[in-house]
C-alpha cells in the first residue's frame, strides 16, 4: 500500500500492483461469462433458424447471460485495474445501459429494414436485401410526404417571424406582462391530441363549429378548412404553429432578457431609430439564440404526426401526409414492419444530415460574420 | 323483475362473494341460502320472462343505458352460466379481455355484463381496452412476436386467418355450443365462418352487414315530389331501389332545400378509417360485381388476381366521384364515423350504408334526432352486373341484381389457446364468453345501442320488439332490412384471408388521390389493384388462395 502522488492528481490509496492471480482471475471472469454470452446467443440463433433442434424458448436467457456478463465486466474492472477499475464503474453501467437501449435496438432496426417483415406473412421475416430501398424510391406516397415536409419546415420562417414580434412584444414595458407570457405559453403546454380534437375537430367543424360560424359571419359561405389540399395543408400548419410558437417565443424572450442593456442605450446615444436599434443591434446579437430556436424547432417540425394523423389522415389525396404519419400508417395499418422500418431509418439518416449541416453552416457563417459560434 | 328487488338480490350476491373469498365456507353459505335469498340462483326464471324484463332494461325511448343498466342486464342472463357454473367456482382465477373501447360501447359492455359474472364465479377480468383504428395493429403485433396477453379476445371474423390459422384459438368445448344455442345463428353465421379446418372456434356476439338507411321524410316532401316531376326524371320520388336512382336522387338534390335546411342525398364517406372506410366503397361496388352465378367479386379466386380494377368496381368509384360535389361541405375529410353518427343521426344527408348501429342507435341514443324519419332497406341493387368470366354486363331476367355486403361478418369472442394448459381457467374463459355470447344477452344488444347488430334467428321475433316499447313500424322495417340481407341468396362474403385489412389500408390511401382529383377512378383502382398484388406475393400467394377458396366455401 502507498499513497499515490505521482502520475495522478487525485490522491487515493490503493494496491500499487495487482497480483497476477488477481488479474487472472479478472479476465477469466470477463471472458468466461463472455463465451456463456455468445454461446448462448449462438445456440438461440441457430435453433431460431432451425439448424439446430434444442434451444431456450424465448431470448431472454441471452438477456440474462448479456446482464450476467454486464455485471462480471464491472467486476474484473475492480480486479484488474484497482482503484482505476472503481473510477470505471462510475461510467460503465451507463455506457452498457446506452448500448443495450440505444444502440442495438438501433442495429436491430437496421437490420429489420433490410427483411420482408409482414406480421400477416406466415413465414414470419425474410431477409430481401435492398429491396426494400428500391420500394422506397418508386413509392410515390413516400416522396408527396417528403416534398410536404419540405413546406412544413419553410413555414417556421413565418413560425419564427410571429414568435420574434410576439418576444418583442412581452419584453417591452406592457401591461399585464406577466399574464401574458403565461397566457401566451398556454398552448405549448396542450398536447398536440387534444390540439387536434379541440381545435381540428371541434372549433373546426363544419357546421357548428365556432371557427366555421366565424368564417360564414366573415363572408365565407360554406367554410371547409380540410377540403382543398392547400387550404388543409395551411390548417394543419396553422395548428402546428400555434402549439410551438410559444416554444420559440420563449427562447427568444430569454435571449432579449439576457441581453445586454449598455448597447441598446449606447445605440440610442447615437441617435439610432426605433427601427435602427432593431436591425442593427437587437437582431444580430439575437442569431444566436435564433439560429437554436429555429434548429430546435425544425426536429420538433420533422416529427410532425399527431395533429395530421387524428384530423386529416393524411389527406385530402396526401396533401397534408407528413413521412411519419406516413410511415405510421404504412407500419400499424398494414403490419408491413420490414418497409416501415427501412422507411424510418432512411428518414432518421436524412434528419441528421440535414440538422447537422445546418448546424455547421450556421456556424460556418456566423463565425465569417463576427457573430461567434451558435452552437 | 323490480329494480330494488334485483338490487337487494345483488347485494345479497356480493356479500355471498365476500364470505367466500374469506373462506368462510359451508356454514355461511347455508345461512344465506337458509334466509331465502339462496333461491336466486334456482331455475324460477322462465326465459321468455327474462328476455321481456331485459328488453325494458332501461326501455325505448328513455335516453342511453348506463352501466348500472348493463350489470342488471348481466344479472338477468346468468341463468345458462349457473346451469353450468357454481358459485364461486373460478375463485382466483385472473382473465385478461382485449375488446375495443370505441364510441359504439364494446368493452363498455362487457365489463358491465360480466361483472355480475365476476361476483357469481369468482373470477377476475383484466381489461386491455382499444381503439379500433389501434386493433388491427395491436392484434398482428401480439400474433408476430408471439406476445399473446390475453386470453379472451373480441375480434372479428376477417382476422380468423391470422389467429385461428395460426393455432392460437382454443376450440370451443361442446358444453358452450350448448349453452349459447348455436343452432339459433342465421345461416351465413354458421360453419364455414367461426370455423377453421372443421374446429369451432367463434362465438359470435354480432352479425355485420352494411343495410341502407335513408331518411322517410325526404321522400314524403311534397315539394321534392313536385320539383322531381317538374325537372322531368322518370318514376315516382320514392327512395331508390338502386344504385343508378341512389345517384339520380343525390344529383337531383343539390342545392335543394327541406324542412328549411340543405337537403342532401348519399353520404359517402370520402376519408379512411384503419381500413374500415373500404367496405363503404364495397357497398356500393357489391351490386356491380358480385354475380349470382360466382361466390367472388374481391380477387379471382385460382389466382388471387384483384377484381378491384374491373369494370365493376371502376364503375362504383366512378359513381362516388360522380357526386363529389353534391356531397356536404368538406366531405372530403368525413369517415365512417362522421358520415354515421355526426351527419346522419344527426339529421345531415337522406341515405347512408352502415352497420345496423344507425338503426339501433337512432331511436335509443341521446344524439340522434332522426329517430322518427328513419326508414331501412337491403343495399340498392343495380340494373345490371358485371359477369368477370365474361368481361361483359349482364341484365338479368329476375331484375335487379342485390348483393348485401356481409361487411366484417360481425364481432365474436373468441378464446385464447393459452387457457389450454389449465382446466380451471378454461371452463372460467369459455363461461365468461359463453355468457357475453348467450341468447338472451344478445337479445337486449341488438335492441340497444352495444355495438352489435341482430344476429339470431331469435331476434327478429317483432313482438319482443313490440313490447320493449318500439314502434311496429319501425322495428319491423329494420329488422326486414337485416334479416332480408342476412338470407339474401346473393350475398357478398368477405374473404377471411389473413391481412385483409392491409389490403383495405392501401386501397383507402389510394381512394383518397382518386377522390382528391390526382387520378382517374380507373388509374386508381389500377394501383389498388397492384398494391394488392403485392400484398398478396408478401403475404404468401399459394396460402393465400387456399385460405380464400375456404372461405367462400369451394
Amino acid at each position: 500500500m502507498a499513497v499515490q502522488t505521482e502520475g495522478d492528481r487525485l490522491h487515493t490509496v490503493a494496491s500499487d500492483h495487482m497480483s497476477p492471480g488477481r488479474i487472472l482471475a479478472g479476465r477469466a471472469l470477463v471472458w468466461g461469462t463472455a463465451l456463456v454470452l455468445v454461446a448462448t446467443a449462438v445456440v438461440q440463433a441457430l435453433n431460431d433458424f432451425g439448424h439446430i433442434a434444442f434451444g431456450f424458448d424465448n431470448w431472454r436467457p441471452v438477456l440474462y447471460a448479456y446482464v450476467l456478463w454486464a455485471i462480471s465486466l464491472g467486476v474484473a474492472q475492480v480486479l484488474i485495474r484497482g482503484e482505476q477499475g472503481k473510477r470505471a464503474l462510475f461510467v460503465l453501467p451507463a455506457v452498457l445501459f446506452v448500448i443495450s437501449m440505444v444502440v442495438f435496438p438501433l442495429l436491430f432496426g437496421l437490420y429489420i429494414s433490410f427483411t420482408d417483415w409482414n406480421l400477416s406473412s406466415l413465414t414470419g421475416r425474410k431477409f430481401n436485401g435492398l429491396d426494400n430501398f428500391r420500394q422506397m424510391l418508386s413509392d410515390p406516397f413516400y416522396w408527396n410526404a417528403l416534398k410536404n415536409m419540405v413546406y412544413y419546415v419553410l413555414a417556421i420562417v413565418v413560425e419564427y417571424a410571429i414568435a420574434f414580434s410576439l418576444a418583442l412584444l412581452l419584453n417591452a414595458e406592457i401591461r399585464a406582462r406577466k399574464f401574458f407570457r403565461v397566457v401566451f405559453l398556454l398552448p405549448l403546454m396542450l398536447s398536440p391530441v387534444a390540439v387536434s380534437w379541440m381545435v381540428g375537430k371541434s372549433m373546426m367543424e363544419i357546421r357548428f363549429g365556432p371557427l366555421a360560424n366565424l368564417a360564414r359571419f366573415l363572408g365565407w359561405e360554406t367554410p371547409s378548412f380540410f377540403g382543398s389540399p392547400i387550404v388543409a395543408r395551411l390548417t394543419i400548419e396553422v395548428m402546428d404553429a400555434w402549439t410551438f410558437i410559444p416554444f420559440m417565443m420563449i427562447m427568444l424572450l430569454a435571449g432579449l432578457q439576457a441581453m445586454p442593456k449598455e448597447v441598446l442605450e449606447a445605440a440610442k446615444v447615437d441617435g439610432a431609430t426605433r427601427w435602427q436599434s432593431f436591425w442593427e443591434v437587437i437582431f444580430p446579437l439575437m442569431l444566436p439564440v435564433s439560429i437554436t430556436a429555429i434548429a430546435i424547432r425544425i426536429i420538433f417540425k420533422l416529427k410532425l404526426a399527431d395533429i395530421i394523423i387524428n384530423v386529416t389522415a393524411g389527406g385530402p389525396g396526401g396533401a397534408t401526409d407528413s413521412v411519419t404519419s406516413f410511415i405510421f400508417r404504412e407500419y400499424r395499418d398494414r403490419s408491413n414492419v420490414g418497409y416501415g422500418t427501412l422507411l424510418a431509418m432512411v428518414y432518421l439518416i436524412l434528419i441528421v444530415i440535414f440538422v447537422t449541416s445546418l448546424l455547421s453552416i450556421v456556424n460556418r457563417w456566423s463565425k465569417r460574420a463576427g457573430w461567434g459560434g451558435s452552437g | 323483475m323490480k329494480v330494488e328487488v334485483f338490487e337487494r338480490l345483488m347485494a345479497a350476491q356480493l356479500s355471498r362473494r365476500k364470505i367466500l373469498q374469506r373462506g368462510a365456507g359451508a356454514g355461511a353459505m347455508a345461512a344465506l341460502t337458509a334466509s331465502g335469498l339462496g333461491g336466486f340462483a334456482s331455475s324460477a326464471w322462465a326465459m321468455s320472462h327474462v328476455r321481456e324484463e331485459i328488453l325494458k332494461i332501461p326501455g325505448v325511448g328513455v335516453g342511453s343505458p348506463s352501466d348500472s343498466d348493463w350489470q342488471k342486464v348481466g344479472a338477468l342472463c346468468l341463468e345458462p352460466t349457473k346451469a353450468r357454473v357454481s358459485k364461486g367456482e373460478f375463485a382466483g382465477v385472473e382473465l385478461a379481455f382485449l375488446g375495443l373501447n370505441n364510441q359504439n360501447l364494446h368493452n363498455f359492455l362487457f365489463r358491465g355484463f360480466l361483472k355480475p359474472w365476476e361476483a357469481y364465479t369468482g373470477a377476475k377480468i383484466d381489461w386491455i381496452d382499444l381503439a379500433q383504428a389501434d386493433y388491427n395493429a395491436r392484434l398482428q403485433q401480439s400474433i408476430a412476436t408471439g406476445t399473446v396477453d390475453f386470453d379472451i379476445i373480441e375480434m372479428g371474423a376477417p382476422f380468423e386467418g391470422d389467429v385461428c390459422g395460426k393455432g392460437l384459438a382454443s376450440e370451443m368445448p361442446g358444453w358452450v355450443m350448448d349453452q349459447i344455442e348455436m343452432d339459433d345463428y342465421v345461416g351465413y353465421l354458421k360453419a364455414p365462418v367461426g370455423t377453421w379446418a372443421g374446429k369451432t372456434y367463434r362465438i359470435s356476439i354480432d352479425g355485420d352487414c352494411h343495410n341502407f338507411n335513408y331518411r322517410t321524410d325526404y321522400f314524403e316532401d311534397a315539394k321534392l315530389a313536385a320539383a322531381w316531376k317538374a325537372e322531368g326524371h322518370k318514376g315516382a320520388w320514392e327512395v331508390p331501389k338502386t344504385w343508378q336512382k341512389v345517384q339520380e336522387v343525390t344529383k337531383f338534390l343539390k342545392g335543394k332545400k327541406t324542412g328549411g335546411f340543405d337537403a342532401y342525398g348519399y353520404l359517402d364517406p370520402l376519408k379512411g378509417w384503419g381500413g374500415f372506410g373500404f367496405y363503404f366503397l364495397g357497398s356500393r361496388a357489391t351490386a356491380y360485381a358480385k354475380h349470382p352465378d360466382d361466390p367472388a367479386w374481391l380477387f379471382d379466386p385460382d389466382t388471387m388476381k384483384p377484381r378491384v380494377n374491373n369494370a365493376a368496381w371502376v364503375r362504383a368509384i366512378q359513381d362516388v366521384l360522380d357526386v363529389l360535389d353534391a356531397q356536404p361541405a368538406d366531405q372530403i375529410n368525413a369517415d365512417p364515423g362522421t358520415t354515421g353518427f355526426q351527419q346522419f343521426l344527426a339529421g345531415t344527408g337522406s341515405m347512408l350504408s352502415w352497420w345496423g348501429d344507425i338503426g339501433s342507435n337512432a331511436k335509443t341514443s341521446d344524439t340522434s334526432v332522426v329517430g322518427d324519419t328513419v326508414g331501412f332497406s337491403i343495399l340498392p341493387g343495380s340494373d345490371d352486373v358485371y359477369n368477370s368470366k365474361t368481361g361483359k354486363w349482364d341484365t338479368l331476367a329476375s331484375g335487379p341484381n342485390y348483393a348485401p355486403n356481409m361487411a366484417y361478418i360481425g364481432w365474436g369472442v373468441y378464446v385464447m389457446a393459452r387457457v389450454d394448459g389449465d382446466a380451471k381457467k378454461h371452463k372460467a374463459a369459455w363461461s365468461a364468453a359463453a355468457h357475453l355470447g348467450g341468447k338472451d344477452i344478445s337479445l337486449w344488444c341488438a335492441a340497444y345501442p352495444s355495438g352489435f347488430q341482430p344476429y339470431r334467428n331469435s331476434h327478429f321475433d317483432i313482438p319482443e320488439w313490440v313490447g320493449a316499447g318500439y314502434d311496429e313500424g319501425f322495428i319491423a322495417d329494420y329488422l326486414a332490412s337485416e334479416a332480408d340481407s342476412y338470407n339474401h341468396p346473393n350475398a357478398a362474403i368477405e374473404p377471411r384471408i389473413p391481412g385483409i385489412f392491409q389490403y383495405y389500408s392501401v386501397a383507402e390511401d389510394e381512394l383518397a388521390k382518386i377522390y382528391a382529383g390526382q387520378y382517374s377512378a380507373q388509374q386508381g383502382a389500377d394501383r389498388i389493384a397492384a398494391a394488392w398484388d403485392k400484398i398478396t406475393d408478401q403475404i404468401g400467394r399459394k396460402s393465400q388462395i387456399e385460405l380464400y377458396k375456404a372461405s367462400l366455401g369451394i
